[in-house]
């Protein structure tokens, strides 16, 4: 359990140029442990999505390494970054995460579609089992309620087995049951499948599903929490406001 | 709100600019057409000005209302009306002079000019304040005996011809050798249009022409003091019956108001493709003003919240397609001057020059042009900005995008339904009914189908793209089903974009009908009509067969029967109707007229008539007798003796001894002949064109030769329509681009997300790429649709006429489909390039 699925080394990202520029990441370095859930918390511009962005193969550092397993994106082309978040990364994101023309199942199987890869057909069951869609899976996107569509989301994520799973404030935009049933089914997917997952969030509540929580501000990591608790990260982040 | 609709422009330069291309290219062909015409005629009423300086009366034979098709029809009058003329107190000079056809032979022994301008003869007036023409230091003189003749300096240059060269001419008979004497001038003019003019002395015009003892027409110059219009009404009554005198301004008049109609043509031409092009790009504008206004559905919705009425929100709308509308409005009458200086040019290349001259802008031109291009644009953008001032001020706070208000579909069925019967019944009444003005008809017919079937075409989309799309998921998977549902996702976005594109392909698919019907029409025509060997018919317009060749034709041992036709017009009781002239004693076997050989003989017994069957309106019964008048003005009585029904040779037969009552030149527009017995038709052919050695303009065709011809002549004019309505094709792939550009940016965020799960830039460019395909071929199939019907619909109103057979061609509907596959991977490149090279971070950003 100690092996790292992504490693960030020195991460410098700076946004602009001259006056204008915006250091988001000011040489942050961190370790995630692969079959964990750890959650990135921090203030609006903190730099938690930058982080979360660079790592998942979606933006570029300007200096420093990330380590994808044994991979070292900055060295990839365009191509080749599109194949590896198609192989090893899944997505959830805060909206929009799904085409509206496919069904959600289309949705789900969308990746391996894309990749012409053929799903496997019982950890494909075993993932709709456990996101409970059953019998929504012939429904569009516009059909769904907004948890019902976050769990498409997921349940697409997980069905490539990839290496690890981003997500960026995947309970944000729903009501507090759909966002902890959404919760729940993550914190699930770590425990029984060993899936490894990255989350960006502001929401306390949220982070609490996490085994670990990584708080940034101003482009540092400053501070972590290990098991934490909604009450004990709502204290951290205090002390860290103040 | 000035400000907003601005701001509103400046923020997409491409949609702009392709929105525009399709104003610009309507505006173009509206003011070009207007600069092209009235440029055109001023530069003639210049030159007619100039040549005709010192004449103030002209004297000469009453024009008849009828023309023939294959010679002109020269009219003259008594030599002696001359010397009356010249005898009028007033008159202070009065000339004669003697015109005609004379067709001039190249160096190369063919015949000048073909079936392009005119080919002039005329006799020297020996005058310098009478004659046009002039002979500049250098170019010799004026034709003063037999065998001399003058040539116009543009003819003598564009053929190599120097004074005292040798000169093949040919009148009614053979060529003719003469001698160039000198090169004339029109004023400053070397050349009138193109025209070949060759200039002989007065009696020798006169002898050439056939013309002994008459002459054509009187120039007058008035004395001091004496107006035109006084000495007119002198004149007159010295002048014989159907002779009349004119001033010289109503005889300019009268030629510019000839020179304009012969142009109309041309005129109307350019503006049909005008408003072909303004109605497709006013589909493409609407189109785009409706998805620029959903796509800016939170930003007008927060104007709405923070104070704007509806109203303002329309009006902003509206003012965002006025400035547009302005700019490439000015931009086509710009482009429209230079559309008419190409198409002088155009003309100069095929040997139509015009005077020099400037061009002639009239306020006329920039305005129409302006309020057509301003007129379409906003009234294309109305519907759209309407729709924009409905969006609640709530929209602006809520996530989802108000899905566009969908009429039910029965509605939009019925209405759909409602406006294509009703534009079929348009055409119906255009095509079927005898009525004034029915190409109007026709013409407002064939847009309101095409409205009809854009109303309905949102209902078809999802359908039929589902159906032609069926193979895409299975060749290119993820893109594939993509790009077929997003055809679906906004089908009426889909369809009038589509609809744009079957409009150019319904004129080119009802062109290629129209000539296929007319090709196989002309090859069943000759099977059943023309059972001849041989036809021998005049290679130009101006020039016949003459009767001297067809009695050598009917002497050679290797031809058997020989017959000769004319094509022409007669009056009777006032009413101008198309009749041909044939030997009725000869005809039997080489045409078919469909009239029986008793018919034939009492034709040829009584000089009697015969009336066609078919025609409906005005069928004289058999045993009829009224005055028939020859376009020469000669007027004998005919009696109706028997009936025809072969519907190529008009509404009577007369026979060619009354056409040649009173005609000084005869010659025939067809001969028709047969090998003689025992002679093949290759041997019959080779001694024809052995006799036809000294008449350059002959040509000599087996009935299959005649076929392909008229079947290239067909193709000739379907390839410059069919490029003409490729402009229509290529301003709809434009907004195909326009479409899925304004699209793409709708769907930034899931092209991001596309990217993010794993899609490569290739396969977004592929999904874009059978998007566009898929609308292409969509357009196509509606076009081919609406085109088979309008085909079908004017064959069928024009099957009295001799458009007998309608016939599809189906490989060709093959290609065009094909060509709109080509022109869909086109219109894709840039939104496909720009979907592709979205930045996936920006576009999955959340606000």
């Amino acid at each position: 359990m100690t092996a790292t699925a992504v490693r960030v080394s020195d991460a410098v990202k700076t946004y602009g140029s001259g006056d204008a520029a915006v250091t988001a990441l000011k040489g942050v370095t961190a370790d995630f442990a692969a079959g964990a859930f750890t959650a990135i918390m921090g203030p609006s511009g903190s730099g938690k999505s930058t982080l979360l962005h660079c790592m998942a193969g979606l933006d570029s550092l300007n200096s420093g390494t990330v380590h994808l397993g044994d991979t070292e994106l900055g060295s990839l082309s365009d191509r080749d970054l599109t194949v590896l978040r198609r192989e090893q990364v899944g997505f959830v994101f805060q909206a929009f995460n799904l085409v509206a023309t496919l069904s959600a199942e289309d949705n789900i199987l969308l990746p391996l579609a894309i990749a012409g890869a053929k799903p496997d057909d019982a950890w494909y069951r075993e993932v709709v089992d456990a996101v409970g869609l059953g019998d929504r899976l012939t429904h569009r996107p516009s059909e769904l309620s907004g948890g019902q569509q976050q769990r498409v989301a997921a349940a697409r994520a997980l069905v490539t087995r990839p290496a690890i799973v981003f997500a960026d404030e995947p309970s944000g935009n729903l009501d507090s049951k759909s966002g902890a049933e959404l919760l729940g089914f993550m914190r699930h997917a770590v425990d029984e499948f060993e899936q490894t997952i990255v989350m960006v969030t502001h929401d306390p509540f949220a982070a609490s599903h996490a085994d670990r929580v990584v708080f940034l501000d101003d482009g540092n990591i400053v501070h972590e929490l290990l098991d934490p608790d909604a009450e004990g990260i709502l204290d951290t982040m205090k002390q860290l406001g103040e | 709100m000035l400000k907003v609709a601005l701001s509103g422009l400046r923020t997409n330069k491409v949609r702009l600019a392709l929105t525009s291309f399709a104003i610009v290219i309507g505006v173009a062909f509206v003011s070009g057409s207007f600069v092209f015409t009235d440029t055109i005629n001023a530069r003639f009423d210049a030159l007619l000005g100039d040549i005709s300086a010192g004449t103030d009366v002209y004297v000469r034979a009453m024009d008849p209302e009828f023309g023939n098709d294959f010679g002109q029809i020269l009219l003259s009058m008594p030599e002696e009306t001359l010397a009356d003329v010249a005898a009028v107190d007033g008159v202070a000079e009065a000339r004669a002079s003697i015109d005609g056809i004379a067709q001039v032979i190249g160096k190369d022994g063919e015949p000048l000019g073909g079936q392009g301008p005119p080919t002039l003869a005329t006799s020297w007036v020996d005058s310098p304040r009478l004659s046009p023409l002039r002979f500049k230091d250098g170019n010799g003189g004026p034709p003063v005996g037999p065998g001399e003749v003058a040539l116009d300096v543009g003819t003598a240059e564009a053929n190599e011809f120097a004074v005292g060269d040798e000169i093949g001419i040919q009148f009614n008979g053979p060529v003719e050798t003469f001698t160039v004497v000198g090169l004339a001038s029109f004023g400053e003019e070397d050349n009138l249009a193109g025209a070949t003019l060759t200039i002989f002395e007065f009696s020798e015009a006169q002898r050439l022409l056939d013309l002994e003892g008459r002459i054509s027409s009187i120039a007058v110059a008035a004395a001091d003091g004496v107006t035109p219009e006084q000495l007119v009404e002198r004149i007159e009554p010295v002048l014989p019956d159907d002779v009349i005198a004119i001033t010289v301004d109503e005889s300019n008049a009268e030629q510019s108001a000839e020179i304009s109609e012969a142009l109309g043509f041309l005129t109307i031409g350019l503006l049909a493709f005008a408003a072909i092009a303004v109605f497709v790009g006013a589909f493409i504008i609407s189109n785009t003003f409706r998805i620029i206004v959903a796509q800016r559905t939170r930003e007008l919705a927060l104007l709405r919240a923070i104070g704007a009425t509806g109203g303002q929100v329309t009006r902003m709308v509206v003012l965002e397609a006025l400035v547009i509308a302005a700019i490439s409005s000015i931009i086509g009458v710009v482009v429209g001057v230079l559309l008419a200086v190409g198409l002088q040019s155009l003309l100069r290349a095929i040997g139509a020059g015009l005077p020099d001259g400037p061009l002639t802008i009239l306020p006329r031109t920039v305005i129409i042009g302006i309020a057509v291009g301003v007129i379409v644009t906003v009234v294309s953008a109305l519907l759209p900005a309407r729709k924009a001032a409905r969006i609640p001020p709530i929209a602006a706070m809520t996530e989802v995008l108000s899905a566009p208000t969908r009429r039910s579909l029965t509605t939009r069925a019925a209405w759909g339904i409602a406006v294509f019967l009703l534009g079929a019944a348009s055409l119906g009444v255009g095509l079927f009914l005898s009525i004034d003005n029915a190409i109007w008809f026709v013409a407002l017919g064939a847009l309101t189908i095409f409205i009809g079937i854009s109303i309905l075409a949102p209902l078809a989309a999802g359908p039929i793209t589902s159906v032609i799309g069926w193979p895409l998921p299975r060749l290119f998977g993820v893109p594939g089903t993509l790009a077929q549902n997003n055809t679906r996702r906004q089908p009426r976005r889909t369809a009038s974009t589509a609809s744009a594109l079957m409009i150019g392909v319904a004129l080119v698919v009802f062109v290629a009908i129209f000539g296929a019907s007319i090709s196989a029409s002309v090859a069943v025509a000759l099977e059943d009509v023309f059972p001849a060997d041989l036809s021998i018919s005049s290679t130009n317009f101006t020039t016949g067969v003459s009767p001297q060749f067809t009695e050598e034709l009917r002497a050679s041992p290797e031809i058997g029967q020989v017959t000769a036709l004319g094509f022409t017009q007669v009056r009777i009781e006032d009413e101008v109707q198309p009749v041909t002239a044939i030997d009725p004693r000869t005809v039997s076997g080489l045409v078919s007229l469909g009239a029986s050989d008793q018919d034939l003989e009492r034709m040829a017994a009584d000089d009697g008539l015969l009336v066609n069957r078919a025609t409906d309106d005005w069928e004289p019964e058999v045993g009829a007798t009224f005055d028939v008048e020859l376009p020469n003005g000669a007027i004998a009585p005919g009696t109706v003796v028997g009936t025809f029904d072969a519907d190529q040779f008009g509404r009577f037969l007369i026979t060619r001894d009354r056409y040649a009552t009173g005609l000084e030149t005869l010659t025939d527009s067809l001969v028709a002949a047969n090998a003689a017995e025992g002679v093949s038709l290759a041997e019959a052919q080779a001694a024809a064109e052995a006799l036809a050695e000294p008449y350059p303009n002959l040509q000599i065709q087996t009935t299959s030769e005649v076929l392909a011809d008229a079947e290239q002549q067909i193709d000739q004019l379907l390839a410059i329509f069919s490029s003409l309505l490729g402009l229509a094709i290529i301003i709809a792939v434009l907004g195909i681009t326009n479409t899925l550009a304004l699209s793409i940016i709708e769907r930034t965020r899931e092209i991001g997300l596309l990217r993010a799960v794993g899609m490569v830039r290739r396969q977004v460019r592929r999904m874009i790429r059978w998007e566009a395909v898929l609308i292409a071929i969509f357009g196509a199939l509606m076009g081919i649709g609406a085109g088979i019907l309008l085909g079908w619909a004017v064959v069928r109103a024009l099957a009295d006429q001799g458009l007998g057979t309608f016939s599809i061609p189906f490989g060709q509907l093959v290609v065009y489909i094909l060509i709109a596959a080509i022109a869909g991977v086109i219109a894709a490149i840039y939104p496909a390039r720009k979907a592709a090279q979205l930045n996936v971070l920006e576009a999955i950003a959340y606000e």
